[in-house]
């Protein structure tokens, strides 16, 4: 009267393989769950029971205990209670059930007995095939999650009764067709198209140069310059998601249950715009299970910041890290987490209070108090992480009306996955993957001038007075204007447009 | 700082705020200000409960010899009307402060003075205009005088620092309460190095409204002219240039933009019979005064050293500040160009970027 069958766990966004062992021994009647169950595992006894009895299957009878193991770790949610519901069927024997040491079963059970979705399909999927799983029975919202996975018979079901039916070997569901990455891909369109923003040719430049070298920007207007459309633009200009950065991104989408219902995995960048109030642990990640955080859920795409200035203080410089290292340690009470976290910063920001600083419509009304106190929200440490700086204006209706047309997303694209592929042949066999991580050292190794470029820096530095830092991001910059140009090294007019994306050190920091 | 009775009593006035003209009457009816102190019960100084109260707080010996430790311990020192380095200009208007507080160097005003005056709320090019003046003015010997207030004033100042040059500032407050508190740092940039803070009211005096028109008459006094840049109608500005005239000093006027309301002020002296200026030379020129050293080699566009992209942006830019997008319309060059071409002109100092990201030709 034992039996045993196969679920999966979720920790992080790494799933981890449980055995459901079922156990019916004569004695007082009684369902037990044992195996750190948390409150929403003990609570699935009664939506086992009510699920067999309501799917036309005997609730063994006798003293009943489920051990989920391995037992010392806490398991948590709801994805176990299908595996639970098979493996009492199992030990009860009346249905003979084949091949249950090899099907992992996810799925949270209703009452009638119908299988409901569950979070992290897609890590636990990866699990399975990791075990030398051949199957995987899950419920048939989930199916398109995963549909990417080789290596498994992937087979979605609607019901308890379906999957008992399957297993006993009286009908069979049959496992959906893998759908390639390429194929999602192909489905794939774009939100935002650059050829739908008028003017602003420097703001759209700076938004090339910072996809090709994957810098941080800051882009500062008056409300209303379509900071946030020119943002939106941007996943549609990175090279497109590879598969295994669609996998990363897709599993910690998962793992926080982001991912909207009937999904497949990503194909594109994920597009992340907290709203200013957001607190450090929805943005760096935690909770009491350390969930992924804004940061990490914008992992290989782009972190939006509107209105910079307005977000906490804390929230701003807990956010230096990440961007630094690219992965995030959270640690709760109850879990320790590594997040991947590389993601582009797009910050965009009112020049002052009421907005209207450098309009050419409208007057500031704010004293240089206010706006230096503005200002000073936002700290240094956070602006050295941010290479570039581009200040826009409105563009008033006469512009749009008579503005040429504009190169779409496509064309911009183009040039910068050629851009990319530069960097990553520069950068072979060393940890770097784009020019935004140059450092010091680094920087001078890879980033040539030629001396007539050198010689216009330097006049640079001396001409706007630039600190160290702010000379390292024009290097930086330049160099990747250099390879958009496809030119091995950095020209007089390179540096010349890396010039215009400086901080705006004279206006704004000094 | 040894003072004489006679001192010690003008000290006395002034920290109750006993205005100029009050007390020359007094001292002309009494003969003295110890005269004053030693009548103090039976003449009738001022209206004023609050000053009279600190006219009595402050009738002994005791208070006196504290405030002026008061004084000595701020480095800030007094300059009486009877004192020879008293500025001869400030000397010859209708009430001159009979005492005045300062603190840096007070030798500059020996230098000829011009004052730079206008909006808390200028415009970028008055900005702009205030600070080259500023700076040039600096270059060319001149003592740069102004009121540390926002937008015109400071420009004005800080043009002088960045030429090194020689700047006094007038407050209306005392000069304990730097105003407003943001320009605190320039304030002691400038007491510290060859400049002068310079105010008529007591070391602890707020900046009240009716002190700035008080403050106006001492800037302009202590300069041979008045440059008006940016301001209104009815404006502090304005006043200072009036009390200028009334002061017998001339008068400059920065031109500004028809229908612009900082430009009203300007454009109104001028039809009065302002001159109109359009950089720091024309008012040496008008002044007779013959710059200490030659400026540095002018920047200006030098025909030869532009490449013809640069001249085209360079002639469009005369026309009114453009963004990229704006000379590309205008020029039909493509934006990739522009942007270098306008960065390398940025650098090389011929243009400048203005908030909104539009270029402007440098003066």
């Amino acid at each position: 009267m034992l039996a045993k069958s196969i679920t999966c766990g979720l920790e992080g966004v790494n799933g981890f393989l449980v055995e459901v062992e079922a156990y019916i021994s004569n004695g007082m009647m009684g369902f037990d769950i044992v195996g750190l169950p948390s409150a929403a595992v003990k609570e699935s006894r009664d939506r086992v029971r009510a699920a067999l009895l309501n799917s036309g299957l005997e609730f063994p009878f006798g003293k009943v205990t489920v051990n989920l193991a391995p037992a010392d770790v806490r398991k948590e949610g709801t994805s176990y209670e299908l595996a639970v519901a098979v493996a009492l069927i199992a030990a009860k024997g009346s249905v003979q059930l084949q091949g249950l040491e090899s099907t992992m079963l996810l799925g949270e059970l209703s009452l009638q007995g119908r299988l409901m979705p569950v979070r992290g399909a897609l890590a636990m999927a990866i699990t399975a095939v990791e075990n030398g799983v051949k199957q995987l029975i899950l419920p048939g919202v989930n199916a398109k999650e995963v549909a990417c996975i080789e290596g498994i018979d992937v087979i979605p079901a609607e019901t308890l009764a379906q999957v008992c039916e399957h297993l006993s070997g009286q009908s069979t569901l049959t496992a959906q067709p893998v759908i390639g990455y390429n194929q999602l891909m192909h489905a794939a369109n774009l939100s935002s198209d650059l050829k739908d923003v008028k003017g602003q040719s420097l703001a759209r430049s700076a938004l090339e140069v910072a996809a090709a070298g994957g810098h941080n920007l800051l882009m500062i207007g008056v409300p209303g310059s379509g900071k946030t459309m020119l943002a939106r633009c941007l996943p549609g200009i990175l090279p497109p998601l590879t598969y295994e950065e669609s996998l990363e991104t897709t599993l910690i989408h998962s793992a926080s249950g982001e991912l909207a219902v009937d999904s497949s995995l990503l194909t594109q960048r994920p597009f992340r715009a907290p709203h200013h109030n957001v607190s450090v642990p929805a943005m760096i990640g935690g909770g009491a299970k350390a969930k992924p955080g804004e940061v990490s859920l914008a992992h290989n795409g782009v972190l939006f910041l509107d209105e910079l200035p307005e977000f906490q203080r804390m929230t701003l410089e807990a956010l230096r890290q990440p961007l630094e290292d690219g992965a995030v340690n959270v640690t709760r009470v109850n879990g320790q987490n590594r997040y991947m976290s590389r993601c582009m910063l797009i910050a965009g920001m009112n020049p002052c209070p009421c907005g209207n600083f450098g309009s050419k419509r409208k007057n500031c009304t704010c004293t240089s108090g206010e706006i230096k106190r503005y200002l000073a929200r936002i700290s240094g440490p956070l602006l050295d992480r941010i290479d570039m700086q581009v200040e826009m204006d409105a563009v008033t209706v006469e512009e749009i009306e008579t503005s040429l047309p504009q190169e779409d997303s496509t064309t911009v694209r183009q040039r910068v996955i050629a851009a990319r592929e530069r960097q990553l042949n520069r950068y072979q066999g060393s940890h770097i993957y784009c020019n935004a991580q140059l450092d010091q050292q680094t920087l001078d190794r890879y980033c040539l001038m030629d001396p007539s470029a050198k010689e216009l820096l330097l006049q640079a530095v001396h001409r706007f007075g630039l600190s160290m830092r702010s000379y390292a991001r024009i290097r930086k910059v330049a160099l990747t204007i250099a390879d958009l140009a496809g030119s091995d090294v950095v020209r007089r007019e390179h540096v010349a447009r890396a010039i215009q994306f400086r901080n705006v050190q004279g206006q704004y920091w000094k | 700082m040894e003072l004489s009775f006679e001192q010690r009593c003008l000290l006395w006035l002034s920290t109750a705020e006993i205005p100029a003209k009050r007390v020359a009457s007094l001292t002309a009816r009494y003969g003295s200000a110890e005269e004053i102190w030693r009548r103090y019960g039976e003449i009738s100084i001022t209206s004023a409960h609050k000053n009279k109260a600190i006219l009595d707080e402050y009738h002994n010996p005791e208070a006196i010899d504290r405030l002026v430790e008061r004084l000595e311990k701020s480095h800030v020192h007094l300059l009486f009307q009877s004192d020879d380095r008293y500025p001869l200009l400030l000397n010859e208007i209708q009430d001159p402060p009979y005492l005045l507080y300062y603190s840096g160097n007070l030798s500059c005003l020996q230098m000829p003075c011009i004052a730079v005056v206008g909006t808390r709320t200028p415009s970028e090019y008055g900005r702009h205009m205030a600070r080259v003046l500023g700076r040039d003015l600096a270059q060319a010997g001149v003592c740069v005088v102004s009121g540390l207030a926002r937008g015109i004033d400071i420009a004005a100042h800080q043009g002088v620092l960045d030429a090194d040059g020689t700047t006094v500032g007038i407050l209306g407050s005392g000069i304990n309460v730097p105003y407003p508190s943001e320009h605190a740092p320039t304030m002691r940039k400038i007491a510290g190095g060859k400049g002068l803070i310079l105010s008529e009211f007591p070391l602890d005096a707020t900046p009240t409204t009716y002190h700035f028109p008080y403050r106006n008459r001492i800037i302009s006094g202590l300069c041979v002219a008045t440059v008006f840049v940016e301001g209104r109608i009815k404006s502090g500005g304005m006043h200072t240039v009036s009390s200028a005239l009334d002061q017998g000093r001339e008068v400059f006027a920065v031109p500004g933009q028809t229908g612009y309301l900082g430009a009203e002020g300007p454009l109104a002296i001028m039809r009065e019979g302002a001159r109109l200026i359009t950089g720091a030379a024309d008012i040496l020129e008008d002044l007779a005064i013959v710059p200490r050293k030659q400026q540095a080699a002018s920047q200006s566009m030098t025909a030869n050293a532009l490449s013809p992209v640069q001249k085209q942006i360079a002639e469009l830019l005369r026309i009114e500040p453009m963004s990229i997008d704006d000379l590309s319309v205008r020029s039909g060059l493509n934006t990739e160009l522009l942007i270098s071409e306008t960065g390398l002109m940025e650098i090389m100092g011929l243009i400048r970027r203005e908030a909104g990201n539009r270029f402007v030709v440098n003066l």
